[in-house]
């Protein structure tokens, strides 16, 4: 029962709306868009439109691994905080990923 | 267009190879050979870097260029097969081929340090050289309209190539080949 009324309160007054899903565009050597900005427990997924593979990395924190062309990977946003990522396969390709606690 | 073409790639090759003999704009035929050749010849190049290196910030970028050149083949001979295009041997390819033997043949000796230095400097010009041909001559006098957007779908992939490599280059120090 007390769990139960938790729950309506949390929906009621601390819940956020809903986990979404965001994408980003992996093509012409670039993230698209180069910054997002996604509530906990949202899913990043990456699309990759290049001919070549690409990783998406926040070197010592994730790591999608590589994704080949046309192939997608993904993160659930986890914890707050504002990571910079890059392609570990081509270094020069830099994004930004902004964590809040919830949807503004 | 053929001359400037040459030109183009023996300045990556610091003037070892000649320039091949003039002769009139390249076909798609030769176009697509073209480039089959110039990733051939970085994939090739690549591995025996491979072999060499002891960096592992070079190894990997040579591992980028195997996969990237790797992927790009096997979508020009993709379009190739659709468009019913055979590659043509041409004067191009075969200066881009006599230049990689060059390369090869001014890195056997190195080792080390001295050998990462000499690869990422011919990595710096070879990209530079192709990105300035993908521009000035291949998309130009290219017909097919599926041809020349695989030439610009690819030039960004070429651009981070040359910035990786300039880059890495960079952070290895010494003078440059040449120098």
């Amino acid at each position: 029962m007390i769990w139960q009324l938790a729950v309506l309160l949390f929906a009621a007054f601390g819940g956020s709306a809903a986990p979404r899903t965001h994408t980003v565009e992996i093509r012409g050597m670039q993230f698209r868009p180069a910054a997002l900005t996604v509530a906990v427990g949202d899913t990043v997924v990456w699309i990759n439109r290049d001919i070549v593979p690409h990783t998406a990395t926040a070197t010592g924190k994730w790591d999608t691994g590589t994704i080949a062309q046309g192939a997608s990977g993904r993160l659930v946003a986890a914890r707050p905080g504002a990571l910079d990522y890059i392609c570990t396969l081509h270094p020069t390709m830099r994004g930004t990923l902004i964590i809040r606690k919830q949807h503004s | 267009m053929l001359v400037s073409l040459a030109l183009v790639f023996a300045t990556a090759l610091q003037g070892q190879t000649p320039a091949p003999a003039a002769s009139p704009n390249l076909s798609d035929a030769e176009v697509a050979h073209v480039a089959v050749t110039a990733n051939a010849v970085d994939i090739d190049l690549a591995k025996f870097a491979q072999t060499r290196t002891g960096n592992t910030a070079v190894r990997q970028f040579a591992q980028t260029m195997i996969n990237d050149h790797s992927a790009v083949n096997a979508q020009a001979a993709a379009l190739a097969k659709k468009l019913g295009v055979t590659p043509a041997d041409n004067a191009v390819s075969q200066s881009l081929q006599a230049g990689a033997a060059d390369a090869r043949k001014s890195l056997e000796p190195l080792r080390g340090a001295a050998f990462d230095r000499a690869y990422m400097d011919r990595e710096v010009g070879y990209h530079q050289a192709v990105l300035d041909a993908i521009d000035k001559v291949l998309v130009p006098t290219t017909d097919n309209a599926e041809l020349k957007k695989l030439l610009v779908d690819v030039r960004p992939a070429i651009a981070a190539h040359l910035e990786h490599a300039k880059q890495l280059r960079a952070q290895l120090g010494g003078a440059n080949a040449g120098q």
